[in-house]
């Protein structure tokens, strides 16, 4: 069984050695993942805090049928960070929220700018349909119903494509990926 | 979604797209349904692939601090067959008694470690359910909070499914078996549920509604329903 397995097989059997693990491996993913639907330190620390000791409190979190925990947890931060996001009373416009997540230049930690602006290069690949509510509910945290009121579309249109363009554009991503490391 | 499938709101979840009620609705339905979560995993891999290639930080030291604290301070929810047989002593034990059940049974409703002792004097609520005619007599324990229920059915002949009414919907939570002539079905939970039904088949035999009204919890439990 390999590290990652073992890891999972841990967490889905609720022991403490793996949720301290799980956090400690995929800690900055999960932080970042926060921070960027927030845009803030502290209500990113916030939402990590509280989903992770969410999860610990509840008696059957994950089972490996789930697949990928790094996967899972990032899903889990991420709507605990879009509930908080909806529950605020001031709203980010998308495109400043995106701009207050532009990082320090001399953070070493950070990717290139190239790495950045890959999730929003391979956006522009998918037709206007497919990206237009996809974005509305990846950073802007809108539910499917508030998306087809604001595009006016019929709901099942809307699911539809968001569920379409979401393929699609992992895909893309994985397929940009796969070509980078294969330059390596 | 309905009493079948996610289907296409797998997607839906995993960007965060549902409101709080149809998030809970999937994720209860997870908990039984290994086709789903396989699905739900799919989707949460393309969107946890979107995350990963976005603005990277590393987290703080606090935070680092407080869930390393919390994953030692808290300790781990109920356990099943516990929770299960402090709720039968809770509510059931005088009745249970007399019912003669198997030696088995007896032996979890009076075990008494510490465990045990800690859960049975847990806050806690009571509903029954209204049965149909020839239906089931069963009743609900559970937490003021939503955090856990235990479905109870006496005389049971055969499994019923114990579901979530809500929005016009049936939301799946699991089946209760019968062990001698109980069934017992422990839900835990993160939320609340206002009506709960057990079904034969497709038809409902039986159904509870849940009191979530503001009232101090006894050690023996509130009554509602």
């Amino acid at each position: 069984m390999g590290s990652d397995e073992a890891l999972a097989a841990g967490f889905a059997a609720h022991e403490r050695w793996a949720f301290g693990e799980a956090y400690r491996r995929y800690a900055s993913l999960l932080y970042s993942a926060a921070y960027n639907v927030l845009g803030n330190a502290d209500d990113a620390k916030d939402s990590v805090g509280d989903a992770i000791a969410r999860l610990w409190r509840s008696p059957r979190p994950y089972s490996t049928a789930r697949g990928d925990l790094r996967s899972f947890l990032v899903v889990c931060v991420r709507n605990d960070a879009i509930s908080r996001l909806r529950r605020r009373t001031r709203r980010l416009r998308v495109e400043e929220r995106l701009a207050s997540i532009t990082p320090e230049r001399d953070d070493p930690h950070l990717p290139d700018p190239i790495e950045r602006d890959r999730v929003r290069h391979a956006l522009q690949t998918l037709p206007a349909e497919q990206r237009v509510p996809l974005e509305l509910a990846y950073y802007e945290g809108k539910t499917h119903a508030e998306i087809a009121a604001e595009l006016r579309e019929p709901l099942g249109t809307v699911k539809s494509r968001i569920r379409h363009g979401l393929q699609k554009l992992a895909s893309t991503l994985r397929a940009i990926s796969g070509a980078e490391r294969d330059r390596v | 979604m309905t009493y079948g499938h996610i289907g296409e709101l797998a997607e839906l979840y995993a960007l965060g797209a549902l409101d709080e009620r149809e998030r809970t609705a999937i994720e209860t339905h997870l908990d039984t349904c290994e086709p789903c979560t396989r699905l739900v995993g799919s989707a949460e891999g393309n969107v946890a692939l979107m995350a990963s290639l976005e603005p990277r930080r590393e987290s703080p030291p606090d935070l680092n601090r407080r869930v390393d604290s919390a994953l030692h301070a808290q300790h781990r929810a109920w356990r099943f067959p516990a929770a299960i047989a402090a709720a039968l002593v809770i509510g059931f034990a005088p009745s249970l008694y007399l019912w003669g059940q198997e030696r088995a049974m007896h032996r979890a409703m009076y075990a008494t470690d510490a465990a045990m002792a800690r859960l049975a004097s847990a806050p806690h609520r009571t509903a029954t359910f209204g049965a149909t005619a020839g239906g089931p007599a069963a009743q609900v324990m559970y937490a003021p909070d939503g955090s856990w229920y235990v479905v109870v059915v006496r005389n049971a002949t055969k499994a019923l499914d114990v579901v979530w009414m809500h929005d016009g919907q049936r939301t799946m939570l699991g089946s209760a078996s019968p062990i001698g002539d109980v069934s017992a079905l422990y839900l835990p939970k993160s939320h609340r549920m206002d009506t709960l039904a057990l079904v034969d088949g497709d038809r409902v035999v039986a159904q509870a509604t849940l009191n979530w009204q503001k009232t101090a919890p006894t050690r023996r439990g509130d009554r509602s329903g």
